[in-house]
Order: C-alpha cells, then structure tokens, then sequence
C-alpha cells in the first residue's frame, strides 16, 4: 500500500527538489479523497513515471489535470489529462535532500 | 538522518524515480531524429553510386551533384553521433544502463560508424549505422516502458526502422 519514490527533474521546483524521496500510498485514491494541491504520483505512457500537483480533477470524465510549479514544467498544459487509471498513489510523507 | 537512511537504503535496491519531467534543462527526447539522420546517409550513398554510373564525363554538373550528396551525407552522419550523444548524456540514467547494460557500447559502436560513413562511401557501413540506431531506439522505447514494432521506411531506401507501438 505504501511505495517510497525519488525524485527526478526540478518542475515541482522550490517544494520538491531532485533527490528528495517521498512516501506515496494508494488508499486515499481508493475513497477518492484527492483535491486540488495535493501531490500525486503517476504513469504517463511517453514520460513514465511522474510526480506532479493536482491541479483540477473533472469528476465527470475521471481525469486528472496536474501541473507543476516551474515556469517550465511538463505537465497537462502540454499533455492534457491524465487518467485515474493511471495514478500510482498519493504523498503522504516528504524527505528532503540536506541542501549542499 | 533519515534522508541518509534512505540513500542508503536506495543505493542498495534503487526506489522507483518519479519524474518531475520540465523542458529546462530535460528537453524532450526521441530517437526518431537521429533514424532518419542515419538513413539519409544511405540515400545519399546511393544517389552518390546512381550519379558515378550515369554520368561517364565527370563535368560541372556532375561535381555540383556529388559535392552536394557529399555534403548532406557529412551533415546528416554528424547528425546521428549529436542526437544519441544527447540521448546517452542527459537522459540515459543508471538504472536504464542496469536494465540495458549495452548501452555504452551501442553508442561507441555509432560514434565509430557515423565517423566512418563520413569517411568513406560505403553502403554496408551506412546500413550497419542504421542498424545501430534501430537497437538503440529499441531500448530507449523500453525505457519508458512502450513496445516497439520493425518496418520499412516509407521512403528510399525503405529499410527496416524501429517504431514506438503508441
């Protein structure tokens, strides 16, 4: 139920840093307890495995709009939604890497 | 301290990496460029072989022809070795070298047959860089998980070229 995860990249820039690890878990996707903010681990079939904030759920289409917070970030502004289907699991625990 | 903990734990069975995917400074990547750069190279050696055989004066027409294949065929070999060395350098991470330990290898091997098909006019060594940058798109695919499929390029010289199955 409960996966640790590295991050990669720097799109969730100044919160999430590469080399951080966070905790994620799949039990508050099961009672659909996911709101907008909330950081959310997913399968995307080019990029593969993402980590991005939930910016907008659309209820009626089960899909997800996420975005990162680094003027750059690949997210559903260049992919569009991405399906529950493919969420892998909500942070519930962030571990940052010491800064230099 | 924790964070130690757990580097230490990850060094030793490698956590699953969740990309925080942005285009400064990851870029997007795809093999396809350096495919087709590669395939160009053996159009152009055989547009160089069909001038050679049907044009028996070597005149100015025939010179400005060959310089220009020439030329293309340089640009389009150096091509290949930019694109995969892009690829290799900023997104080939080491758990893809863990699950495709070939990689090192297969992009010396299209350093070398880039360097030589600029060298030299030789068809075999142009299909063999082709080939090259077919098993490397191959396991770039499976990095990110997507299967591929083998066809024929639409176009001359229709060889076999890697395609992701999307």
């Amino acid at each position: 139920m409960c996966k640790l995860i590295k991050v990669s990249g720097n799109s969730l820039l100044p919160r999430y840093r590469e080399g951080d690890f966070v905790l994620i878990t799949k039990i508050p996707l099961l009672f659909n307890r996911l709101k907008q903010g909330n950081i959310i681990v997913f399968k995307h079939p080019i990029y593969g495995t993402m980590i991005k904030e939930v910016n907008h759920i659309d209820k009626d289409g089960d899909q997800i709009y996420v975005i990162g917070t680094h003027d750059f970030s690949v997210d559903s502004r260049e992919f569009g939604p991405i399906s529950k289907k493919n969420l892998i699991g909500k942070v519930i625990w962030h571990v940052h890497k010491p800064l230099p | 301290m924790i964070y130690e903990f757990i580097e230490k734990l990850d060094n030793k069975v490698h956590f699953e990496q969740a990309e925080a995917h942005c285009d400064i400074p990851c870029g997007i990547y795809d093999p396809i460029t350096a495919q087709i750069a590669a395939l160009t190279v053996v159009r152009m050696i055989d547009l160089m072989s069909d001038l050679d055989k049907t044009h028996s004066e070597k005149d100015l027409e025939y010179q400005n022809s060959m310089s220009r294949y020439i030329a293309v065929k340089e640009e389009h070999a150096e091509k290949v070795k930019h694109e995969i060395r892009v690829i290799w350098g900023d997104y080939i991470k080491p758990q893809h070298i863990e699950k495709h330990p070939e990689f090192h290898d297969l992009v010396h091997k299209i350093m070398q047959l880039g360097s030589k098909s600029r060298q030299t006019s030789n068809r075999d060594t142009g299909v063999q860089l082709v080939e090259a940058v077919n098993q490397f798109a191959e396991a770039f695919w499976d990095t990110k998980g997507i299967s591929i499929k083998r066809a024929n390029a639409p176009y001359k010289p229709a060889l076999e070229m890697v395609y992701p199955n999307l």
